[in-house]
């Protein structure tokens, strides 16, 4: 058999199999980063330079945007809050989502399906469906205008889903590891505390990380639920800077800086973890 | 063993977290229960007036000290919303920031309180000017007082005095020699445009105020119900704005909503771009003395007809506290806030006493605005913002619609047409259920 690159000398080999490989995989792929980057790039460009600059480079560089929002337009206390009631949503949904999801896939119980596809029909519901009675609710708990409203709802909202990732996770757990451990002496809690917990890392990490980023960018809850300026969270502080005449363009910039920051410190910090997580059971064996 | 320990140390961490975010900050009334707390909406925070009503809240507590105001700032894109649900849930604010394109909604679903008796009673009566009243007791449906008028706006034309001047030409007094203009300054190698048009969000209402302005047609219906908006004069004007697109304006107009007009405006393409008073500031804080304003011209008949949106105030039904919400309102409108406010963001103030102000006699554009739209022969038309469907019309519908006639895919006329029938069927409507 002979073929195009087995008459060609060694060397034209490689540069034609690097022609098409640049063809085929780094041209695409380098048309996507630039639609994935520029946008990033335009954001912190007018976040770094002077307000009314045109300049296509972030120079000569300014943090005076970073502190307008920061102590100027309240983002401090903003971040703050956000923070709080990311990290409380996280631990409520990564609880109950274990709670849930470990009942789900160990326990056979009557209606099991039916609860499953209701839980999967809650994702057909939007929020802003949900609003008026959710507001009802809080009103009558006197929580509008208390955080608890927003980590409430959002964990609501986002348990469905999360058990049901947990259950997928805990069944590719083998039963025969907390079954051995069973019989070693270890109650049902124990078991799984000591022998299924360490193995559903990735999943913990996915449902908790996808619990984190949901919280952190709810506008609609925050700026239905809460009132007061010392309570408000990133999202609808970032709505703030934009007047329905005027836009601080720099303004606007810094405060996406500040508000996607954590969101991709967590995706960097867990990312190992998350393609573990989505790739777990894929191959048996 | 080490696991257990981790568990419980985890949960108390978790305790830890709920322990801090336990506080849920909601003010109370402090002071053995005199104090009163006034909740105030503001219907359009951003970061040009939040700091002008935080210093106004300020003054009000020095010279109230038993009340406290807490602001809450909304923007306009999400205000509509929020009014909406707090009413379904019963959970109304004190005191509102009110448009009157938000009037018809919250006085329709009964939320706001009349204030008619309040102000017959207060210091205020026979200092707000009688147009913006009359506009603000047409928006609500001829039912009432519902907002205190605190500012009325005014469609305007910036356009850049600069190049005006270096090109001989002196603003334009009628909607020809603006198009003629238009075409002088045009200069597309330069990438420079005479005119820009609003084809994005807006461009319904924007257009339908060019259209008036020039036919001056000054009432929305016929006394038969009709809507006059295919009136011929209206339909040749939509006519003349849609010759306009790519000769003197930039093709991206079709989808160009208010920024990217200013956005270009400001960096050279396009020498004048309509809006209305509220760019005021940034249009000064951009181009200083390059900018210069006029208002809408006239039509060949030599009148020009002015639509009169003003900016208020509600005092919400609900309030628990409703007489120290109304102080909160009358300082408000009073001379010195009025006036301050009205300065700030370069728009008419309410009360008459602030035209004797030395910032509103020196205000160019604000002034002849104010002149103008306080003067007994002007024409007022008042769009029917009480009509359930006006904004789906105006919005939702007509800036698809004005869209396909930019790209002459339609003509003005079945364009101008479309909108006035749906106007016709919801006035109708409105008639049917109000009388």
């Amino acid at each position: 058999m002979t073929s195009a690159t087995a008459v060609l000398p060694p060397a034209a080999a490689r540069r034609g199999e690097r022609g098409s490989r640049f063809l085929r995989l780094f041209l695409p792929l380098g048309l996507y980063l630039v639609f994935t980057v520029v946008p990033f790039y335009w954001m912190l460009l007018f976040a770094l330079r002077p307000a009314g600059s045109a300049s296509l480079l972030p120079w000569p560089l300014t943090l005076e945007h970073f502190g307008t929002v920061w102590n100027d337009m309240g983002f401090r206390v903003y971040f703050q809050n956000s923070v709080w009631i990311a990290l409380l949503t996280l631990l409520f949904v990564t609880f109950f989502a274990l709670m849930g999801g470990y009942a789900l896939a160990r326990f056979e119980f009557r209606g099991r399906r039916l609860f499953m596809l209701a839980l999967l029909c809650t994702q057909f519901v939007p929020g802003a469906m949900m609003l008026i009675p959710l507001f009802n609710i809080f009103q009558t708990l006197d929580l509008i205008d208390s955080r608890w409203s927003l980590i409430i709802a959002e964990s609501t909202f986002q348990l469905p889903l999360a058990m049901i990732l947990m259950s997928g996770f805990v069944r590719n757990v083998p039963v025969e590891l907390e079954e051995s451990a069973m019989v070693d002496g270890c109650g049902r809690i124990r078991a799984f505390l000591a022998v299924v917990l360490p193995l559903l890392r990735p999943g913990i990490v996915a449902v908790g990380s996808f619990a984190f980023i949901g919280s952190w960018n709810n506008f609609l809850f925050a700026l239905m639920f809460l009132n007061d300026p010392e309570l408000q969270t990133v999202p609808v502080g970032l709505q703030t800077t934009i007047g329905e005449n005027t836009v601080d363009f720099g303004a606007l910039a810094a405060g996406g800086v500040v508000a996607a920051v954590p969101v991709v410190l967590v995706f960097a910090v867990v990312q190992k973890y998350l393609v573990q997580g989505m790739s777990a059971g894929a191959v048996k064996g | 063993m080490s696991s257990i320990l981790r568990t419980t140390a985890a949960a108390l961490a978790a305790l830890g977290l709920l322990t801090a975010c336990s506080s849920t900050g909601s003010s109370t009334d402090a002071g053995g229960g005199a104090k009163v707390t006034v909740t105030y909406w503001d219907n359009n925070a951003g970061p040009a007036r939040t700091p002008l009503f935080q210093h106004l809240i300020d003054e009000f507590e020095k010279a109230n000290p038993t009340i406290t105001v807490k602001y809450v700032g909304v923007t306009s894109s999400e205000v509509a919303e929020k009014y909406n649900t707090a009413i379904a849930s019963g959970s109304t604010p004190d005191v509102g920031g009110v448009t009157t394109a938000l009037l018809a909604s919250l006085t329709a679903q009964k939320a706001l309180a009349p204030l008619d008796d309040l102000y017959a009673k207060s210091s205020l009566n026979g200092r707000l000017a009688a147009n913006f009243l009359a506009t603000s007791k047409a928006a609500s449906g001829g039912k009432g007082l519902f907002q205190l008028p605190s500012s009325g706006n005014q469609d305007v034309i910036w356009y850049r005095a600069d190049k005006f001047k270096a090109a001989g030409l002196a603003a334009p007094k009628t909607w020809d020699e603006l198009f003629a203009d238009a075409a002088k300054l045009t200069d597309k190698g330069a990438n420079q445009y005479g005119f820009t048009i609003r084809g994005g969000a807006g461009a319904g209402f924007q257009v339908l105020s060019e259209a008036y302005a020039y036919s001056g047609v000054a009432e929305m219906f016929d006394a038969s119900g009709r809507s006059t908006v295919d009136d011929p004069k209206n339909v040749a004007l939509i006519e003349k704005i849609a010759a306009q697109y790519k000769t003197t304006t930039p093709e991206a107009d079709v989808s160009n909503a208010y920024p990217q007009m200013l956005a270009q405006f400001q960096a050279n393409q396009v020498m004048m771009v309509h809006h209305n008073l509220g760019s005021t500031k940034d249009v000064k804080t951009a181009l200083g003395d390059k900018v210069a304003g006029f208002l809408l011209p006239a039509g060949p008949d030599g009148t020009s007809v002015l639509a009169n949106p003003v900016d208020g105030f509600g005092l919400f039904k609900n309030s628990k506290h409703q007489a120290q919400a109304w102080k909160f309102i009358e300082f408000l409108d009073s001379h010195a806030s009025n006036s301050y406010w009205n300065e700030n963001v370069g728009q008419i103030p309410a009360n008459t006493e602030a035209y004797a102000d030395e910032w509103y006699a020196k205000s160019g554009i604000t002034k002849e605005a104010g002149d103008l739209l306080n003067a007994s022969g002007t024409k007022l038309v008042q769009p029917p913002v009480y009509l359930p469907q006006y904004s789906k019309i105006t919005k939702t519908d007509a800036e698809p619609a004005f869209q396909k006639v930019l790209l002459g895919k339609t003509s003005a006329a079945e364009f101008a047409k479309g909108v006035a029938d749906a106007l016709t069927k919801a006035q109708a409507d409105y008639k049917s259920k109000n009388g």
